[in-house]
């Protein structure tokens, strides 16, 4: 880069300007992807002293949820509708998907930017319930009306004194079964009140041999955890104790990760790089979803979702062995809380709208089941004439299991949403054959123990 | 972190100055002045943060709770992090493997333009385009299409009757398929080559064909030998950004870092454990080791160019 050499186009400088420039372009292109990931909104918003609040003055708040696209469309009908209803309350609508709803929600309230109804999940409840973001929805009850909320599952947002999440609706974790993709292999629903592992492997692999090239007879389970608390219920253990201890032995789930290596050996489910390219996918994507596959492992509110996907008729059906060992495993869980921030610049906006979510049969009619089986139960009563009949069907089947659960499970420690990320790796080492289920039952306990301070 | 390579740059050519005439004193307040809003974007949104994550790496901050002081705990369990090991190591992969192979066809593209190819400026922008693109979300999400179980890839081996896989799904592939991307977007470094290029006196090359070399002789012994300072430039630049690459793995990977942390960057590793396990006191200290390693790897850099680079002032 000399002054003196002459050069074939322009001069030096120019030539020198051009590569300065070029440089300070691409630097500074660096600059901003570097800025855009990593520098978090830090300017705290100074809270803005209410003296006197005007009901009918208007306000703005933020709901935060997470979902599938038909649970998008669903809450923005129903914020319409409840808009309409309160013309001064706007409401800002926030949603992602479930694997970038908690890195978002951890940002925004780090920033100070929190919604002001937050969607909550039980796994992550706790940890945000005791660090002070949320307020204690007992002092709004004369906004929200808790008279018909079910007791039982209103007590699974409650702790260390307080109510800090209201449960949407019920839930229990089943199969999911693709009519149409059985009927193409000329397999039989299996009776779901008796079958055990042995059966499901056996039927997820007759499906595999007999249906048309492509499909597959199930879908992989081990990136969940509440179907290894299920398999661990049926053996009389636990994945977590109440005092939030690991409830169950290495052995159960090497076991359930040998069930499940079985299944891939025997071709029932797709090869490890397929299965962890459809679990990304989500419920749509699902083999059920996109019919390729007989049977998934999903929540009974996310019936509506994968049905629309798929266009045929899906099924729900028991986990095997629910009859096979000491005890049945399945339990209702609240499919998700509505919270509030508690550092809400409008909570009574923000418990108005929490109320028509919940007790507001208007609000019911579009959600259906889509957020679980409504926890109000009025509210339930209401709507389920209207359900359609994939609503109906996993009401249904939620009110054949209530004789069979024996109880609820107990509230997950602090710090059991890092759970969901541990047991997605640790069962993609085992898919792909990096981890014995020996050792990867070993390190899932270890990774889980530090993960809650156990 | 990205401003290091320009600073040296500039110190570089500073260098060669001996004496400050007053023209030269006139030029520097006006590049104060247009330097203004850079200082201030420098000292708001680059030095006021690296101040407060060195501040918080020394701290337990679950983003959710004001952070407490516990001193060098967070750099204590680094030491015995076996993720965080496989992250450098999975980056250092990506960076030695993909920035080599993104200059070479940087190079080797800017030698072609370098023909005095009819519609220049037209090809330039065509191959800039991957660059512009390259670090976007469109372009990671397309990739996770090109590369899955039933994208174009796998249908034109299919073609070959070859049965493909779902390479970005597979840990063995994963990361090959996000380096290849990283080699797509070569268009930064070509344009900066072809500058180099056109900078090279075009007597050295007559002086060379009366002497009778060869096209290969004369790009080894003149091309090569004057564009090192380039070469070394492109080298500084691109091995800082690849180090801090992320996006293509948070896309490609949904987040995860998958399959099996095979595609586990540092920087997603360190955003994981962040926003994820709210451990932002261990992602600041994370943050700090990241600028310690690209800093000893610049110096490093800087160093070795004294053995290969050329500076024909």
């Amino acid at each position: 880069m000399s002054h003196h050499t002459r050069t074939r186009t322009g001069g030096a400088r120019g030539t020198r300007g051009l590569l300065r420039s070029a440089a300070v372009v691409v630097a500074a292109g660096l600059a901003l992807t570097a800025c855009a990931q990593e520098a978090p909104d830090n300017s705290p918003e100074a809270p803005e002293a209410e003296e006197s609040v005007d009901p009918d003055a208007p306000v703005t708040i933020k709901f935060s949820w997470w979902g599938s696209d038909t649970r998008h469309e669903l809450t923005q009908q129903v914020l319409d509708n409840f808009m309409e209803k309160h013309p001064n309350i706007t409401v800002v609508s926030d949603f992602t998907d479930w694997n970038g709803y908690w890195d978002k929600l951890a940002t925004t309230v780090a920033a100070s930017d929190a919604p002001d109804v937050i969607t909550q999940e039980e796994r992550y409840l706790r940890d945000y319930a005791t660090r002070g973001v949320l307020a204690d929805i007992t002092e709004y009850s004369d906004i929200i009306d808790l008279e018909n909320m079910d007791e039982s599952i209103l007590a699974s947002g409650e702790m260390e004194g307080g109510q800090y999440g209201l449960p949407t609706g019920v839930n229990a974790y089943a199969i999911l079964a693709n009519t149409s993709v059985f009927e193409q292999a000329g397999v039989e629903l299996p009776d779901d009140e008796t079958w055990t592992w042995d059966d499901y492997v056996d039927v997820a692999t007759e499906i595999s041999e007999k249906a048309p090239e492509g499909m597959y007879g199930t879908q992989d389970y081990g990136f969940n955890e509440p179907g290894f608390a299920i398999f661990a219920r049926q053996r009389g253990e636990a994945l977590y104790n109440e005092d939030g201890s690991l409830g169950f032995s290495e052995e159960t789930l090497a076991e359930w990760w040998e069930i499940s290596l079985q299944l891939r050996d025997q071709g029932a489910t797709p090869p490890a790089a397929e299965t962890v390219e459809v679990d990304a996918g989500g419920p749509e994507q699902s083999l059920v979803g996109t019919n390729r596959g007989g049977m998934a492992f999903f929540w009974t509110n996310q019936l509506g979702a994968v049905t629309n996907a798929s266009g045929q008729d899906i099924q729900l059906l028991r986990h095997p062995g629910e009859s096979e060992h000491e005890r049945t495993g399945m339990y209702f869980k609240p499919a998700m809380f509505y919270s509030m921030s508690a550092n809400s610049e409008h909570p009574e906006a923000a418990a108005t709208l929490i109320d028509y979510l919940l007790n507001d049969p208007e609000a019911a009619e579009v959600m259906l089941s889509d957020r679980g089986l409504p926890a109000n139960t009025e509210v339930r009563a209401a709507v389920i004439d209207q359900f359609s009949d994939v609503d109906k069907q996993a009401a249904d089947f939620l009110s054949d299991l209530e004789d069979e659960i024996v109880d609820g499970l107990p509230v997950p420690p602090v710090g059991a949403g890092e759970v969901a990320e541990i047991i997605r790796r640790i069962n993609a080492e085992v898919l792909f054959d990096r981890l014995s289920p020996e050792d990867a039952a070993a390190q899932f306990v270890q990774e889980v123990e530090a993960a809650t301070g156990q | 972190m990205s401003a290091l390579g320009e600073l040296a740059t500039i110190r570089k050519s500073k260098g060669v100055k001996a004496t400050k005439s007053p023209a030269e004193r006139g030029d520097n307040k006006a590049a104060i002045f247009f330097l203004a809003p850079w200082f201030v974007g420098l000292f708001l949104i680059t030095a006021g943060p690296m101040i407060a994550s060195l501040y918080l790496s020394f701290t337990d901050y679950s983003l959710l709770q004001p952070p407490s002081w516990i001193g060098i705990e967070n750099y204590a369990r680094m030491l015995e992090d076996v993720r965080l090991h496989n992250s450098l190591k999975v980056t250092a992969t990506y960076v030695f493997v993909s920035v080599p192979l993104q200059l070479a066809a940087a190079l080797a593209l800017a030698l072609f333009l370098d023909r005095g190819l009819r519609g220049l400026a037209l090809y330039r922008s065509v191959y800039y385009l991957p660059s512009l693109l390259g670090g976007s979300v469109a372009i990671a999400i397309l990739w996770r299409q090109i590369f899955g179980t039933s994208g174009l890839i796998n249908q034109v081996l299919g073609f070959f009757g070859i049965q493909g896989q779902g390479w970005v799904s597979h840990p063995d592939y994963a990361l090959g398929t996000l380096m290849i991307l990283n080699v797509w977007t070569f268009g930064a470094p070509m344009i900066i080559f072809l500058a180099g290029l056109r900078q090279i006196p075009e007597m050295y090359y007559e002086a060379a064909q009366i002497d009778g070399a060869g096209r290969l002789r004369q790009f080894a012994s003149i091309t090569l030998p004057l564009l090192t300072p380039i070469i070394f430039f492109n080298l500084v630049l691109q091995l800082i950004g690849a180090f801090q690459s992320f996006t293509q793995a948070f896309v490609v990977s949904g987040g995860t870092g998958g399959p099996v942390d095979s595609t586990m960057f540092y920087t997603l590793y360190l955003y994981q454990r962040g926003f994820t396990n709210l451990d932002m006191g261990y992602a600041s200290a994370m943050a700090w080791l990241l600028v310690v390693i690209i800093a000893a790897l610049t110096a490093v850099n800087f160093l070795l160019s004294k053995y290969w680079v050329f500076y024909n002032d």
